[in-house]
């Protein structure tokens, strides 16, 4: 015991001196904070975003920096923190990115959880937060403190839900209705199986939501969860088949949802049209899915394969091709909301002229800046009055198989003005009762 | 009520995934029998045992059912190495000791895993992919009936070599009376090494037959079957064979008619709520002998 | 070479030290001011607390797999109560706590007769039960996987709060440790080493083991809970992720490596632990932060198994056996 007391004396002191450790940079440089999960379930996402940031900062300073209207350019300086997953860790990276590194701008934040936990810190020091990677609308409505120097530029589980929805109401409910020769005010029968998580309930909230609001001919059948990492979907699967669907939509992250689709078709025999959420993506996904992903359809606004035509898709091209000359793998979508979040914040800085975060704040309220990579509504990325999100034009894209490659590809089928090929139901296609 | 039909359905996907847990199940038995130490960690070689299983396969093509072999004895190999350098020191120094020790043991392997291979999903094709045999009002794949076929040979394969092979016997004797048989001469430290091996093989079966139908895996896979294996073995009483067969199925059945009744979140609490059940009945499982 | 004898006079060095460890703690603020720093001590205090609590459950030889039950419980009903009725966090987190107490008396009554591995099991299970039930039929009050915002100690526009808030925890930290010390010295402290270490013989000799079980039930979920409320309440949010295997396992690894069933271990062990996982962070190891802490719990478990603060001792052991092999091997002439 004697001992133990001066050890513990000891290692007080060297925490604090070790936990001090911080040295400022004096230089002049903008420095920007990259709120990110390294470490722990989410460091997939994390390092996606981490990596766009960096490729989209070279390009800044490899063209001198931010430019301010006096013509004058001042490099930008990135520094990460890692949230490692975990309520604590991100806080510990708040708060050192804020009052150890002084940052004057902070982007990034995936887990809505953890995002959560550091929101008041930000707050507090009322430093500018462009929030690239969560999809919880909670992250600008939270009543308890204030959040207006935080900025949302990703799209929430409210636009998924809201834009499926929107589509399989405006497309796939024709289709299906032509098909079995049925009358135009036949419901069309939609089924749902979510993540039992934050994300998947806020899916399954909006889903329902928008039916009811916009008065949508849909009915719901069957709403199925399953808790995250499950790998077994047959039995409320089972349970889907025997409320007969039209189509199935599936919130769900990649791992689960093409065991979710393969099981579906190949062991219960479920042939019908399903509809995933952005985040499934990814080339993995794809992979994994093989010959069973043919005719489903993936609510997306930045693909793998795919792009809408135009200068967007040679912007795409060419964020991807940096992106993977530097670290051998392609980039996802948080990455590329994040590559966005760090020219927003350049822009923002540089119109208000000054590193002030009062300022600063000012100019993201008020900003109009052109689309970069993804599509946004009126191809501009501006802020809500209410909310401060950004509306992003999300797009369904329908899978088709090809034989040589041996998966499925996909191809933009809506909306009009991104369209590619039009949407058709696959000959295999079974609806649920007429 | 439920219609037979779909019944039949939930019960058949519950034996099909009891196959993975009655090898992990029937793995914790025979090193709790001989050593009478309970290794959290288990879950870990059955991911080692799928990444082994996995890596081979993407470098070579070769069948992954063949493959199967070479994974358990790499295993063997690796649960050996474990056994002598973390659990033989510990041994007897307390049962809290061997949890704590798992869990250290899971620290390491599941981040070494990941810093190997990577921390995403992946997963792998297996070359009867495509191919399903019509069973009643079932299209079974044929990958369900060959992982179901191996799973019997493999647990025929253990039965023979504990009942017919000397060391067999010697590690039965063992885990019957560990102070008689160190009298008639066997040398029980071999017996430990031995049986903790063939407990990890059998996770790395299990692990390969994960992959082999097409599941997803990633150096996290193996925590959550590991735990559900353990429900399984207590709730079907530590060491007892029949016991981890029957408590694989009921979990299998209760599982699934649980998430089809209450939602999927209730699917590992209603696991667990069994086995608390049984436990504050029955504190040394239902087929259990008292005194541990 | 002289008998190596690091047994000083005791009372003196516990009280000096015990002077020396709180007057850093009170000074450590100010020896680098930014907040990163304050944060690190605060989380790291919580835990000594979260860490003490699991010991003392593991003292009376339960070792828990599932604390995070109670370490949520705790911080969700100190929530809870204190949205509802207006009530300052400072009483809330002690209210709370007997939320979490209670359910331990509860879960612990379902663990009486259980031997180590399946009472490890059962209680790893209620975490995952408790987690499912916050989630699915507690939704309505506990906001589900969304969560709910969580009133702090101290409201942000009181000048100078995050000293004040620092200080009330380090009091708080104090105040606990000194209780469960207290625990651990007294006749229940006894009793609780006596079922530890062989239950029949201590119902033999008059020991209730049930009793003395549950007792140990209802103090460690009421520290842990204590600590969980006075976390939530200073990161401001609460959701179910609380109740993960992370949160019941890092306890364990605090408190194998400090010394299981000591007053110092799990202080010793969270604070280098703490140390070390945040300093190998700047040497941006991701992955390998994990592996080194599971290596280093294994090398403690097999070579130190009475934890870091028995460091002193082992040395002194082999420093001395070392000294008699040499005596009694050598020709008698003593090397000074």
């Amino acid at each position: 015991m004697k001992y133990s007391v001066l050890l513990i004396a000891v290692l007080l002191l060297a925490t604090a001196f070790i936990a001090g450790c911080t040295q400022q940079a004096p230089a002049k440089e903008i420095k920007v904070g990259v709120i990110a999960s390294l470490t722990g379930p989410a460091s997939n996402v994390g390092k996606n975003m981490w990596q766009s940031a960096q490729v989209a900062a070279d390009e800044i300073n490899a063209k001198g920096g931010v430019s301010f209207k006096d013509g004058s350019k001042v490099p930008l300086k990135l520094i990460v923190g890692d949230d490692e997953s975990t309520q604590q860790g991100g806080q510990k990276a708040a708060t050192q990115l804020i009052t150890g590194d002084k940052v004057d701008i902070l982007v990034g934040g995936y887990s809505s959880a953890v995002t959560s936990a550091y929101e008041q810190t930000v707050a507090e020091f009322k430093v500018p937060f462009v929030v690239t990677g969560a999809s919880s609308p909670i992250i600008t409505h939270r009543p308890d403190i204030d959040t207006s120097c935080i900025f949302h530029h990703c799209p929430t589980t409210d636009s998924y839900g809201q834009y499926t929805t929107t589509f399989i109401d405006q497309v796939v409910r024709p289709a299906v209705n032509k098909k079995l020769g049925a009358a135009a005010d036949r419901p069309f029968r939609l089924a749902l199986i979510y993540q039992d998580t934050g994300f998947g309930k806020g899916v399954q909230t909006a889903v329902n939501n928008t039916i009811t609001k916009e008065k949508l001919n849909i009915q719901l059948v069957s709403q199925q969860s399953f808790k995250m990492g499950e790998s077994d979907f047959r039995t409320p699967l089972t349970a889907i088949k025997a409320a007969k669907p039209d189509a199935v939509y599936i919130a769900a992250f990649p791992n689960e949802g093409a065991p979710l689709i393969t099981q579906a078709r190949r062991d219960i025999g479920l042939d019908t049209i399903f509809l995933s959420v952005e985040n499934n993506d990814n080339p993995q996904f794809y992979k994994d899915l093989g010959q069973y992903g043919e005719g489903s359809i993936i609510e997306s606004r930045f693909s793998p394969y795919t792009a809408p035509a135009g200068a967007l898709a040679d912007a795409q091209a060419k964020f991807k091709n940096s992106y993977y000359a530097k670290y051998g793998v392609y980039p996802d979508m948080m990455g590329a909301s994040t590559y966005e979040g760090i020219y927003i914040a350049a822009q923002a800085i540089g119109n208000a002229g000054t590193t002030d975060k009062a300022a600063v704040k000012q100019a993201l309220v008020d900003l109009t800046m052109p689309q970069i990579i993804e599509a946004m509504k009126g191809g501009t990325i501006a802020f809500s009055k209410d909310f401060r999100e950004s509306r992003f034009d999300l797009w369904m894209e329908q899978l088709a198989f090809n034989q040589t490659i041996g998966e499925s590809r996909p191809n933009i089928v809506w909306p009009d003005n991104l369209k590619v090929v039009d949407f058709v139901l696959p000959s295999w296609y079974k609806p649920g009762s007429a | 009520m439920v219609d037979f039909g779909i019944l039949m359905q939930i019960v058949f996907w519950g034996v099909y995934a009891g196959c993975i847990y009655i090898l992990l199940a029937t793995g914790l038995n025979l090193i709790f029998g001989v050593m009478k130490v309970v290794n959290f960690a288990h879950g870990e070689f059955l991911m080692i045992g799928a990444y082994i299983t996995a890596t081979i396969f993407l470098l070579t093509g070769i069948n992954p059912y063949a493959i199967i072999l070479l994974s358990m004895l790499a295993l063997i190999a690796i649960g050996a190495a474990v056994e002598r350098l973390c659990f033989r020191p510990i041994l007897g120094t307390g049962k809290l000791n061997e949890i704590f020790l798992s869990i250290g043991l899971i620290y390491i392997v599941q981040n070494g895993a990941a810093v190997i291979w990577g921390d995403e999903w992946q997963s792998i094709k297996s070359p009867y992919e495509g191919i399903s045999v019509p069973i009643g009002s079932l299209n079974v794949p044929l990958d369900y009936i060959i992982i179901m076929v191996v799973t019997a040979g493999i647990l025929v394969g253990l039965f023979l070599f504990l009942n017919r092979t000397r060391i067999g016997r010697e590690m039965r004797a063992t885990s019957q009376n560990r102070k008689g048989a160190m009298l008639v001469g066997i040398d029980v430290e071999r017996m430990d090494i031995l049986s903790f091996g063939i407990g990890c093989a059998l996770a790395a079966g299990a692990g390969t037959l994960w992959v082999v139908s097409g599941q997803v895996f990633n150096p996290y896979m193996g925590s959550i079957p590991a735990v559900k294996a353990f429900a399984i073995i207590i709730l079907g009483g530590l060491g007892s064979i029949p016991g981890a067969i029957v408590g694989g199925l009921i979990y299998g059945i209760a599982e699934n008619g649980a998430a089809y009744y209450f939602g999927g979140i209730w699917k590992d609490a209603v696991s667990f709520i069994i086995l608390i059940i049984v436990l504050v009945i029955r504190p040394t499982g239902l087929f259990g002998e008292s005194g541990e | 070479m002289s008998e190596l004898d690091l047994h000083l006079k005791r009372g003196e060095l516990v009280r000096y030290g015990t002077f020396a460890v709180i007057g850093i703690a009170v000074v450590a603020p100010f020896l680098s001011g930014n907040l990163f720093i304050l944060n690190v001590l605060i989380l790291m205090l919580i835990f000594i607390i979260y860490s003490s609590a699991w010991n003392l459950l593991a003292y009376s030889g339960q070792g828990s797999l599932g604390h995070a039950a109670f370490f949520g419980i705790g911080a969700y009903a100190s929530t809870l109560i204190a949205t509802k009725s207006g009530i300052t966090p400072y009483i809330t987190i002690f209210l709370g706590a007997v939320v979490a107490a209670f359910i331990g008396i509860l879960i612990g009554l379902t663990c009486v007769r259980l031997k180590e591995w399946f009472l490890a099991m059962v209680t790893f299970g209620f975490a995952i039960i408790v987690q499912t039930i916050m989630v699915s039929i507690l939704t309505p009050i506990t906001g589900g996987w969304d969560g709910i915002a969580s009133p702090r100690l101290l409201s942000p526009d009181i000048p100078g709060y995050q000293l004040i808030e620092y200080y009330s925890i380090l009091v708080i930290t104090i105040g606990c440790i000194l209780f469960i010390g207290y625990i651990m010295k007294s006749r229940i402290g006894l009793a609780f080493s006596a079922i530890r270490e062989n239950e029949l013989e201590a119902q033999a000799a008059g020991v209730d083991p049930i009793k003395y079980r549950l007792l140990a039930f209802a103090l460690s979920a009421y520290f842990a809970g204590v600590a969980g409320a006075l976390e939530i309440s200073h990161i401001g949010y609460i959701t179910p992720e609380i109740f993960g295997v992370d949160m019941s396992f890092w306890p364990i690894t605090y408190v194998i490596f400090g010394g299981l069933g000591t007053l110092a271990g799990p202080i010793v062990g969270t604070i280098v632990l703490t140390i070390i996982w945040d300093g190998l962070k700047l040497f941006g190891l991701t992955f390998g932060r994990y592996i080194i802490v599971g290596v280093l719990l294994i090398l403690v478990i097999i070579f130190l198994p009475k934890g870091l603060v028995d460091l002193p001792n082992e040395i002194q052991k082999r420093w001395n056996a070392r000294r008699e092999k040499r005596m009694k091997a050598g020709t008698g002439v003593v090397k000074e």
